[in-house]
C-alpha cells in the first residue's frame, strides 16, 4: 500500500512537470518590459532600449545602494555578458563559453555548463561572450569555435549543438543570441580575417537551420556589383552584435560590421554592400526588406556595431516608427524603420573625415582621411566614437544615453595578402602620443541628435548603459567605477569601485520586492540593491 | 596501479641514497647543461637569411609587436628599440625565440601566441633591421656618470641602480632599450615624441609620466607627475616624492600639462662635448644588478 502511494506521488510529480509552463514564451519577450521582474533578452526587451521598469532604486535613494552579493568565475579575460534574470534564476556566461546559473538572491551556483573550446579560436579581440538568449525552458549560445548551443535552462545539459561555420577560417560568436518566435538569431564575428559575414536563424527546437542573410551578396545577386572583382569573397561585414526586432512590422534590425580588409579600400573598390549597414530582415525568412549603410567605403575599421534602439516620436508633427544609432564613425543617426528612409546624422563625438551626412544619407567626405604609408590622423579611432557597448533609452526623459570615446587614431597602410585564418586589416593604427583618449557618457534629444549633457570619463570607455523608471542611468568605467547618474541632469549620484575595468551593460531585476542592478566586471558578476 | 606506482617510487628513492645528494647534484648540473648547451647550438633560425621570410616578418612584426615596440621596431613608449642589436634577454636565434614566444617575467613583456614559422619569420625580420655588432656610443662614460650624479643633476630625478630620485623613469637599462641619438634628442627637447606605441582596440593606457597641477581647498598648489587617476580620485608624486593620494570632490582644480617636469638642457647646460659623454654613460647602462 505503502509503495503505491509513492508510486503514485510520483507519476503525479512526473505529470505536474510535464505540464508545468515554460518559462519564457514568446508573447513575454514581445512585451518584456512588462515583466520588470525579469530581464529576458540582452538588451532587455526586443526594441534595444536597455530600459527597466523597475523604480524602488531611484534618484532619492541611490546614495545608498550597496553590493548585495559577489559571482567570481574564476575564469580570467574579458567579462563582456549581460545577465538574464528569469523568475529568480540568473543566467550568464563568461569568457571561453563557460554558462552558469545562479540563484538572484545570493550569486549561489545552481549548475554550470564548461565549454570545451579548441586551444587556438580565432577571434581578435578577446575570448568573449555577451550571453544568453533564452525560450520556453532552453538556453542559447553561440561560441567562440562558431556553435550554436542550445541548453536546458533548469540543468544545463546540451539539448543540440550545431556547426555554423568553420572557426580555423576566422568564423567566431561573441554575441548574445535573440530569440524571435521559434527561431535564435545569430550573427557571424571575423572582420578581421576575410570571412564572409551571415546572420543565421535556427529551429529552437531542433537546432536545424531555417535562414541564412549573407551580408555580402554573391555572384547574381543584388549589391555584389558593390565589390570589385571578386573581393566580395573575402568581404568581412560580420554581424556579431544582438539585433533588435519590431513584431509589430515583424522586422529584425541587424548591424553589420566593416568590410575586409578593415582599412585598405584599394583592394575592394565600390560601396561595399551590406559592410557598415543595418539591414532590416523579414523575421520569418531571413529576406532583406531594406538596408542602410552608414560608412560605404570604408577605410577605418567603423563596424555599425551597436545595438540599433527603436523608439516611437513626433518628426515634424508626426508619429514616426524611428531607429536610432549613433555609429561609430562618430554620426548619430535616425532612420524611419519601416522602410529605412534617412531622417537625420548629427555628429555626438569629433570627427575629422567628413563635413556631414548628406540628405541622400552619405557622409561628405574630408579629403586625407585615407591611410597612407605616412600614417593619417583619423578622428574617431578605429575603435571608433562609440562601439559595441549597449546605448539605453529612457522613456520617463526621451533622451538616448550614448557612450562615447573621443580617440583619434594614426593610420598606416600596410598592404597584406589574404590568408584564410589570419588576420586582414590592410594597415596598422596607433594612437597619436599627443593625443590621450578619454570620453563620456552623453545625453541625446533623438529627434535632433543635440546633447543635452555629459558626463566626462578620464579614459575612452567599454561599458554599456541602462536607464531605469527610477530616474537613473547606469554606466561603468575602464577604472573600474560603476556610476549611477540622473538621467535628466547627468549629475552623478552614486558610484562603487568595482576593481576592474567594466566592459559589460547594466542590467536590472527585482525579487522578494527588492530591485537589483548587475553588472560584470573583471572575473566577477555584483549585484546591488539598497540595503533592509 | 597506485601500488606499482609507490613501488617504482621507492626504487628512486634507493637510487639517490646509494648516490648521495652530492653525486646526484654533480649529475643534474652536467645533464642540465648539455641539454642548454645542446638546444642553443641546434636552435637555429631555418629562415635566416630569408629575404622574403624577413619581409613576411615584417607584416608580423607590426601585427603582434609594434604596439609596444613602435612601427619600425626603433622602440615605441613601452617597448625597447630592436634595431639596435643589443638583445638584453639573449641575441641568439633560440634565446629571441623564447623571449618572443615566453615573454619576459618582470617587465612588460608578454609570452606570445604566434606559430613556430611566424616568430621565426619575425626572427629573421629583427635580423635585417639590427646590425650584427653593436656600434660603441662615442664619448666618454665616466665623464658622463659624473655629469648625471653631479652637474647636470640628472640624479635628481632619475635612478640607476637604486642610487638618484624617484620622479622621473628609472633608466638603469636605458642602454637596452633606446638608441644614443634618441637619448641626446630627449635630453635636449624631453618634449620631443620621440616613440611611437601602437594601439589595439580595447587597450588603452595612460601617458606616462604626465604632469598634473592640483589645488586643495585651502588653496595650496601641488605639482607632480600622475600615478594614476579617475573620474574620482587622483594620485601623483609631488617633486618632493611625497605620493600625494585626493579624492577630486576635495579639490578645486586638477591641471594637465601635456609636457613633462623634465627640464629641456639646451647647449647653453651641457655642451655637445658633455652631452656625447652623458649618452656615453647611459648607453652603458644594460640592467645590470647593483655590486655591493
Amino acid at each position: 500500500m505503502k509503495m503505491r502511494s509513492i508510486l503514485f506521488a510520483l507519476i503525479l510529480v512526473c505529470a505536474l512537470v510535464r505540464t508545468s509552463r515554460a518559462q519564457v514564451s514568446s508573447e513575454q519577450l514581445d512585451h518584456a518590459t512588462r515583466s520588470p521582474q525579469n530581464w529576458l533578452t540582452y538588451s532587455g526587451d526586443y526594441s534595444g532600449r536597455r530600459y527597466s521598469e523597475l523604480q524602488q532604486i531611484n534618484t532619492a535613494n541611490v546614495s545608498r545602494l550597496a553590493p548585495a552579493w559577489v559571482f567570481q568565475s574564476e575564469v580570467a579575460g574579458k567579462f563582456e555578458a549581460t545577465p538574464l534574470v528569469i523568475d529568480g534564476v540568473m543566467y550568464f556566461t563568461s569568457p571561453d563559453d563557460h554558462g552558469y546559473a545562479v540563484d538572484a538572491r545570493t550569486g549561489r551556483v545552481i549548475w554550470r555548463y564548461d565549454r570545451s573550446l579548441p586551444s587556438r579560436v580565432i577571434a581578435c579581440c578577446g575570448r568573449v561572450n555577451r550571453g544568453f538568449a533564452a525560450l520556453g525552458d532552453k538556453l542559447f549560445l553561440a561560441t567562440l569555435d562558431a556553435h550554436v548551443v542550445a541548453l536546458d535552462a533548469k540543468t544545463g545539459s546540451v539539448l543540440w549543438d550545431v556547426e555554423a561555420a568553420d572557426y580555423r577560417l576566422g568564423h567566431s560568436f561573441t554575441l548574445a543570441p535573440l530569440v524571435v518566435k521559434d527561431k535564435v538569431i545569430v550573427g557571424i564575428s571575423g572582420g578581421e580575417y576575410g570571412i564572409r559575414g551571415f546572420v543565421d536563424a535556427y529551429d529552437t527546437n531542433s537546432g536545424k537551420r531555417a535562414w541564412r542573410f549573407y551580408t555580402v551578396p554573391g555572384t547574381g545577386e543584388a549589391g555584389n556589383e558593390t565589390w570589385a572583382g571578386d573581393s566580395w569573397k573575402r568581404g568581412g561585414a560580420p554581424a556579431w552584435i544582438t539585433g533588435s526586432y519590431d513584431p509589430d512590422l515583424n522586422l529584425i534590425y541587424w548591424t553589420t560590421g566593416n568590410p575586409s580588409p578593415s582599412d585598405d579600400p584599394s583592394v575592394r573598390k565600390g560601396d561595399n554592400l551590406y559592410s557598415n549597414c543595418v539591414v532590416a530582415l523579414d523575421a520569418d525568412t531571413g529576406k532583406l526588406r531594406w538596408h542602410f549603410q552608414f560608412t560605404p567605403a570604408d577605410a577605418h575599421d567603423w563596424d555599425a556595431t551597436e545595438v540599433p534602439v527603436l523608439l516611437d516620436l513626433n518628426i515634424d508633427g508626426k508619429p514616426r516608427k524611428l531607429l536610432a544609432h549613433a555609429n561609430r564613425n562618430g554620426f548619430f543617426y535616425l532612420l524611419d524603420r519601416t522602410d529605412g528612409k534617412f531622417l537625420l546624422a548629427k555628429p555626438f563625438a569629433h570627427i575629422n573625415w567628413a563635413n556631414e551626412v548628406g540628405p541622400d544619407g552619405r557622409p561628405r567626405l574630408l579629403p586625407a582621411a585615407t591611410p597612407s604609408k605616412e600614417g593619417t590622423v583619423v578622428c574617431p579611432a578605429a575603435a571608433g566614437a562609440t562601439n559595441w557597448m549597449s546605448p539605453t533609452f529612457s522613456p520617463q526623459t526621451g533622451l538616448l544615453y550614448v557612450v562615447t570615446r573621443e580617440q583619434c587614431d594614426i593610420f598606416t597602410a600596410l598592404p597584406q595578402p589574404f590568408h584564410p585564418g589570419h588576420p586582414y586589416l590592410g594597415s596598422v593604427y596607433y594612437k597619436p602620443v599627443e593625443n590621450k583618449p578619454w570620453g563620456a557618457l552623453r545625453a541625446l534629444d533623438p529627434a535632433t541628435g543635440e546633447i543635452k549633457w555629459e558626463f566626462k570619463y578620464v579614459s575612452a570607455p567599454w561599458s554599456g548603459a541602462l536607464s531605469t523608471a527610477g530616474g537613473l542611468v547606469f554606466a561603468g568605467d575602464m577604472e573600474g567605477y560603476l556610476i549611477a547618474f540622473d538621467a535628466r541632469t547627468g549629475k552623478d549620484l552614486w558610484h562603487f569601485q568595482t576593481g576592474a575595468p567594466i566592459i559589460a551593460g547594466p542590467m536590472s531585476f527585482s525579487l522578494d520586492q527588492k530591485q537589483y542592478v548587475v553588472i560584470a566586471s573583471g572575473d566577477a558578476v555584483v549585484a546591488f540593491k539598497l540595503p533592509d | 596501479m597506485r601500488e606499482r606506482n609507490l613501488r617504482r617510487r621507492s626504487k628512486i628513492i634507493r637510487l639517490l641514497d646509494f648516490m648521495g645528494p652530492f653525486t646526484l647534484a654533480l649529475t643534474i648540473i652536467l645533464i642540465l647543461s648539455i641539454a642548454r648547451s645542446a638546444a642553443a647550438q641546434e636552435t637555429k633560425n631555418p629562415l635566416a637569411g630569408n629575404a622574403k621570410a624577413a619581409q613576411e616578418g615584417a607584416s608580423q612584426f607590426r601585427i603582434n609587436c609594434a604596439l609596444c615596440h613602435g612601427l619600425h621596431a626603433q622602440g615605441g613608449s613601452r617597448g625597447p628599440d630592436l634595431t639596435r642589436g643589443v638583445w638584453n634577454h639573449g641575441g641568439s636565434d633560440a634565446e629571441l625565440f623564447r623571449t618572443i614566444t615566453q615573454g619576459v617575467s618582470g617587465t612588460l613583456m608578454p609570452a606570445n601566441d604566434i606559430s613556430d614559422a611566424e616568430t621565426w619569420e619575425i626572427i629573421a625580420y629583427l635580423r635585417s633591421v639590427a646590425p650584427a655588432k653593436l656600434k660603441k656610443a662615442p664619448g666618454d662614460p665616466k665623464t658622463g656618470e659624473k655629469l648625471f650624479f653631479g652637474d647636470a643633476n640628472c640624479a635628481l630625478c632619475h635612478m640607476v641602480r637604486g642610487k638618484g630620485g624617484r620622479i622621473g623613469p628609472d633608466l638603469s637599462r636605458v642602454g637596452s632599450a633606446r638608441s644614443p641619438e634618441y637619448l641626446a634628442a630627449k635630453i635636449r627637447d624631453p618634449n620631443r615624441a620621440l616613440a611611437a606605441g601602437l594601439m589595439q582596440p580595447g587597450m588603452e593606457w595612460p601617458l606616462d609620466y604626465q604632469t598634473v597641477t592640483v589645488v586643495t581647498r585651502d588653496g595650496q598648489s601641488i605639482t607632480g607627475v600622475l600615478r594614476n587617476e579617475d573620474s574620482f580620485s587622483i594620485q601623483f608624486m609631488d617633486q618632493a616624492e611625497n605620493l600625494r593620494l585626493y579624492l577630486k570632490n576635495d579639490l578645486q582644480k586638477v591641471t594637465y600639462e601635456q609636457k613633462t617636469l623634465m627640464p629641456a638642457f639646451g647647449d647653453d647646460i651641457l655642451d655637445d662635448a658633455q652631452l656625447r659623454d652623458l649618452v656615453a654613460y647611459l648607453d652603458g647602462l644594460r640592467g645590470e644588478v647593483a655590486q655591493k
